[in-house]
């Protein structure tokens, strides 16, 4: 099952000895500190051709330290870490990777044309520069000097730069950061597009709906590793996704709810009860068990928001490993 | 790669404020300095005031023009994250460095004309054809070797430490090398230091010039040394810098 609490290193190929698609990223037991903190953790991942992931993670999570990894700004301190079964130095200068940094600044002082134009220039199979203009919708923005864009252009022109180029991967660090909703519902409008021209897309995101509605596979990252890996129902259920709602009239006995099995979390404001549970149906019946009658009932699905907060909360009350316990 | 030379030197001209003030004041250091002087010769020297200092002055605000801009905007450029989205292009190293000394490459030589004009039209100072080509390029080219070495002290230097260290080497460098008082001048010790700098070796090539002389092969491969250092530094600290940045 992919959801396994450890990650899926059993089924890791071996470089050159692999039948299916070669793998667009692999990491293996890669791992990077900086001083005492360990960013990324014994990291095992694989991404596949045409697949759209996202990257989800608390801040300090890993997320930009695994993408600069990935891009190769960084080197790992151990492990095997392969873009198109090459270095991430290699896969980048023979065009395969498009990148769109969270930090990523832009040259200032020159025009938003040039600047694509440069791109264009530099990637082996770059596109002509007003298609790149036309997909990024910047044309209009072509003559404008980069410093005086507002977040939101910057973003766009980022893209462009991303997108200069016949890449087979695209990596987005929080790309629809500054966007209003709208420019946001358009940047993954043309996202589509590149993935329905069998890109590989991988992006991290702090927008769980973002998540939730784009990508068809979501990792959880948490202090460096892999919490879960699934598609976007799969974490949610993985969370133990329920959300159980009711009214009580007599006064409520906690520690009798506390008692109720697949529990996961229990609030009570006033005469109102909200459980999230593993398992609604059990749940329930044992309510009824306990021979308390619940008004109002509602059982409810958890958002992928809900669905993270749970698993990664869970994680942190209870230490993996006697290592990570010991720090 | 050549699309980045073209747009960096787009950008510098572009840059009119430090366009204006880069070419605008080795001329004017210059007529400060030599303004008054008389055509006696310097002590132990062959050369006299207008022209010791039209070479030294013409070397000196290529070099700041070279340094001083280049340093400071890389570590910006550093800072705002630029370097690390162009890290992600197949642009290789050396292209970067290359990008960087051409823009500079494009100030400083208007610096130096000036300077040349201004020596030639006020001063009164007179030389055969050759010698005017062979300053202005052999200045010209020196000032490479300063660009480089602003490219690597922007990589090496962050924020705000920049411009004190490069200000305090640009400044060292220069009074060392004799740009701002004839060596001749100067305690025997510090002429001994002096013949190995940078900053001499790039002084005398036109003062040679000015003698009658072909530059002295001493100071060339003293200067080509220093460009090597320099702007191998400069592209191994470029490819290795993010990995902290």
């Amino acid at each position: 099952m992919i959801m396994d609490m450890t990650t899926t290193a059993t089924t890791t190929a071996v470089a050159g000895h692999r039948a299916g698609p070669a793998p667009v990223v692999s990491f293996q037991q890669v791992s990077k500190s900086y001083g005492a903190v360990r960013a990324v953790d014994d990291l095992n991942l694989e991404l596949h051709p045409g697949e759209t992931v996202a990257l989800l993670g608390p801040n300090g999570a890993g997320k930009s330290s695994t993408l600069d990894l990935l891009l190769g700004l960084r080197t790992p301190d151990s492990g095997t870490l392969t873009l198109f079964g090459t270095t991430p130095q290699q896969a980048i200068a023979q065009g395969k990777v498009g990148a769109m940094l969270q930090s990523g600044g832009l040259m200032d002082g020159v025009k938003v044309r040039e600047l694509v134009r440069l791109a264009s220039d530099l990637h082996p199979r770059g596109y002509p520069v007003d298609q790149i203009l036309a997909t990024a919708g910047i044309t209009e923005i072509g003559d404008r000097l980069i410093g005086k864009l507002s977040g939101g252009q910057e973003q766009r022109v980022r893209f462009a730069l991303a997108t200069a180029g016949a890449n087979d991967l695209i990596v987005l660090d929080e790309p629809t950061t500054g966007m209003d909703v709208s420019a946001r519902q358009t940047f993954w409008g043309t996202m589509r597009e590149q993935v329905q021209q069998g890109r590989t897309v991988l992006f991290a995101t702090h927008y769980l709906e973002e998540a939730d509605e784009i990508a068809d596979r979501v990792i959880v990252l948490h202090r460096g590793r892999v919490l879960a890996d699934g598609t976007a129902a799969e974490i949610k259920a993985r969370a133990g996704a329920r959300r159980v709602t009711f009214d009580l009239d007599e006064p409520i006995d906690r520690t009798a709810l506390h008692g109720l099995p697949f529990l996961t979390a229990l609030e009570i404001s006033g005469h109102t009860v909200r459980i999230q549970s593993q398992n609604a149906d059990a749940t329930v019946h044992a309510l009824y068990g306990l021979g308390l009658y619940p008004h109002n009932l509602e059982v409810s699905g958890l958002g992928l928001e809900q669905a993270f907060i749970a698993l990664t909360t869970a994680s942190d009350a209870t230490p993996a490993t006697a290592e990570e316990a010991a720090r | 790669m050549t699309t980045l030379i073209k747009l960096e030197i787009v950008r510098a001209l572009r840059n009119k404020k430090f366009l204006f003030f880069s070419v605008i004041y080795p001329a004017a250091l210059y007529l400060l300095i030599a303004g008054g002087a008389d055509d006696k010769p310097l002590p132990g020297m062959q050369l006299n005031m207008p022209l010791y200092y039209m070479v030294s002055m013409a070397a000196f605000g290529a070099m700041t023009a070279v340094l001083l801009g280049n340093s400071e905007r890389i570590a910006k450029e550093r800072e705002s994250g630029w370097v690390r989205q162009l890290r992600l292009t197949a642009l290789p190293g050396r292209g970067y460095v290359a990008a960087k000394i051409a823009s500079a490459a494009v100030v400083s030589l208007p610096s130096i004309l000036l300077v040349m004009i201004v020596a030639a039209a006020v001063k009164g100072v007179r030389l055969d054809a050759w010698q005017w080509i062979a300053i202005a390029v052999g200045t010209w080219l020196g000032s490479f070797v300063f660009a480089a070495l602003g490219v690597a002290i922007g990589y090496l230097a962050t924020g705000d430490a920049v411009r004190p260290i490069s200000m305090l080497l640009f400044f060292a460098l220069a009074f060392l090398g004799g740009l701002w008082m004839p060596m001749t001048l100067l305690p025997q010790w510090v002429q001994n230091i002096s013949e190995w700098l940078p900053t001499h070796a790039y002084a005398a090539l036109g003062a040679a010039v000015e003698v009658g002389t072909a530059p002295h092969v001493k100071d060339m491969a003293i200067l080509a040394g220093y460009l090597l250092i320099f702007a191998g530094g400069a592209a191994w600290l470029y490819r290795k810098d993010t990995r902290k940045a």
